[in-house]
């Protein structure tokens, strides 16, 4: 049993163990872990000296950016090193002229191999070359969610210093920890038995995984696609139009089903499960930024139903809207909390049932960041052409589907681990998506 | 034809505060509550579709409503004003 060697400086909440349990699976796997980056695609290079003096600012306001994670019997900490790595990095094109060198170099830095205890929590990657700039924000992703990410990049952003004060006031304690005191130990526990019961009838249809299991991941790559105006513009209208205003996501879930499933109709399996986070912070928030502060839902969509569109999306509105009556989004709390407790191989297999077991309840993974605020935003002097966000993943399902909108744009990033996916696969599943999506 | 028994304005006014606290409390944030009149934009605030979907369980639970899913739009849900009319008009 490993022994702490240095100060505390933050515990992991019920969220961040999640996230953790899953470093651990890809750990496993001989990958790099949970690594996700959000990428900025700039029109000229930014003022770097302000950028550099912002990023030292920012880790002095949360020193935990600069720790280690380290175990301590089956709990994790953010402890302090003894010696502080530089938060911030450039990469210039010297070598590799290529036009790949963004690219490469992005994915170089997604799939960096480190001990869990030597990696950043998180580190801002500048990538130059003649006519082409890319900020990186790379983070493990136990330090914090996508929203927190958000937050941190806005923090950047904002160039009054008493503004900046503003973020993370008032300091929040873990916000799953806060839902979780809301209820009485009964409730607790028939919330987790409730969210055992989801879990069980879900894993009752196995999940259609389309990876090629037989292989062994080697590394993540990923394919962005961002659509022109008049396609997001029509695609909006299709999401009003099928899903109305409260299931966005459900359209891209579903259309995404439905393209795997033309991909191949005879995959095995009997339905397409994926699971989409849910944030408990309060929209527009400041506070808090960092640590998940996230709960889990899925959405499952048995074969048959996959070739009728309209009784596809009907059937996600009415699981979506019978998971939010039931509460099931708030009764997976109290499993992360007790699993939390359980060490990161129990805690997989417990929670996650496919742990290393070679199948997954999960048929890709999912996030839709929405329609970005940042759009208006000048990065240290320089326009924001484009975003994109990445994720490792663990295999199965080795895939992932992952959108934003920014500038009335929509962005699609297709992340996949190779060779279970290969890239001519991903194009051929993103023409398929695209008609998908823009079928009326 | 049916009558639709007719909330008193303290009713009325108690059940648009409940809304506010929930949206305030558990969906969007806002530096002074006080001052987001009930014709500020909910939308433009931050209230997102997993937010207006918890805000309508919130409310057929709470006032014995049934809001139909055909009527989730923008107008109905972008104010305070408009969502107090949305429930009233299903308030039977």
């Amino acid at each position: 049993m490993k022994k702490l060697d240095s100060t505390i400086l933050q515990a992991l909440n019920p969220s961040d163990y999640f996230t953790l349990a899953m470093d651990d699976e890809i750990r496993r796997e001989n990958m790099p872990g949970s690594l996700c980056g959000f990428a900025l695609e700039l029109d000229k290079e930014p003022d770097i000296e302000t950028l550099q003096a912002r990023i030292i600012e920012f880790g002095e306001r949360f020193p935990v950016a600069y720790a280690s994670l380290q175990q301590q019997g089956k709990r994790f900490f953010w402890c302090q090193r003894e010696q502080n790595t530089p938060l911030f990095s450039q990469h210039r094109e010297s070598g590799d002229k290529s036009a790949d060198f963004h690219k490469n170099t992005v994915l170089d830095l997604i799939n960096q191999k480190q001990a869990r205890e030597d990696i950043s929590p998180i580190s801002f990657h500048l990538i130059s070359s003649a006519n082409k700039h890319t900020f990186l924000l790379r983070w493990v992703h136990p330090f914090c969610d996508a929203r927190g990410i958000d937050l941190i990049l806005k923090f950047l952003c904002t160039n009054e210093a008493d503004q900046r004060l503003k973020f993370n006031f008032p300091e929040l304690d873990s916000l799953v920890n806060l839902q979780l005191e809301k209820y009485k130990w009964w409730q607790k526990i028939a919330l987790f038995f409730k969210a055992k019961r989801y879990i069980t009838k879900l894993d009752q249809l196995p999940s259609i995984i389309h990876a090629d299991t037989t292989k062994t991941p080697k590394q993540l790559n990923f394919t962005n696609v961002t659509l022109t105006n008049e396609q997001t513009t029509r695609i909006n209208s299709n999401v009003r139009k099928h899903v109305g205003m409260t299931g966005t996501s459900l359209y891209y879930i579903g259309c995404f089903m439905r393209a795997l499933h033309r991909m191949d109709p005879t995959q095995k399996g009997e339905a397409y499960c994926a699971p989409y986070a849910f944030s408990l912070r309060k929209n527009k928030a400041l506070s808090p930024v960092l640590a998940n502060h996230v709960g889990a839902l899925f959405a499952q969509v048995p074969k048959a139903l996959l070739n009728d569109r309209s009784a596809l999306f009907q059937h996600l509105k009415n699981e979506n809207m019978q998971v939010i009556r039931k509460k099931l989004d708030y009764a997976f709390l109290p499993v992360m909390w007790a699993a939390s407790w359980l060490s990161l191989e129990k805690h997989g297999k417990e929670l996650r049932k496919s742990y290393a077991s070679g199948t997954e309840r999960s048929s890709f993974w999912f996030s839709d960041i929405g329609k970005t605020d940042i759009s208006e935003m000048v990065f240290f002097d320089s326009k924001i052409n484009s975003i994109f966000h990445l994720c490792q993943i663990t295999s199965p399902p080795a895939l992932a589907f992952l959108s934003c909108q920014f500038n009335n744009r929509l962005t699609f990033s297709y992340n996949f681990i190779e060779p279970l996916f290969h890239a001519q696969w991903i194009d051929q599943l993103h023409e398929i998506m695209l008609e998908e999506l823009l079928m009326e | 034809m049916h009558t639709i028994p007719l909330l008193s304005q303290t009713q009325k006014v108690l059940m648009k505060q409940k809304i506010r606290d929930f949206i305030f409390d558990e969906l969007i944030f806002v530096a002074e509550p006080e001052k987001f009149s009930d014709d500020d934009d909910l939308l433009e605030a931050g209230l997102d579709s997993m937010g207006i979907m918890r805000l309508i369980m919130f409310i057929e639970e709470q006032f014995g409503v049934t809001l139909p899913d055909s009527e989730i739009d923008p107008d109905n849900v972008n104010t305070f004003n408009a969502l107090e009319a949305w429930v009233l008009q299903h308030k039977s």
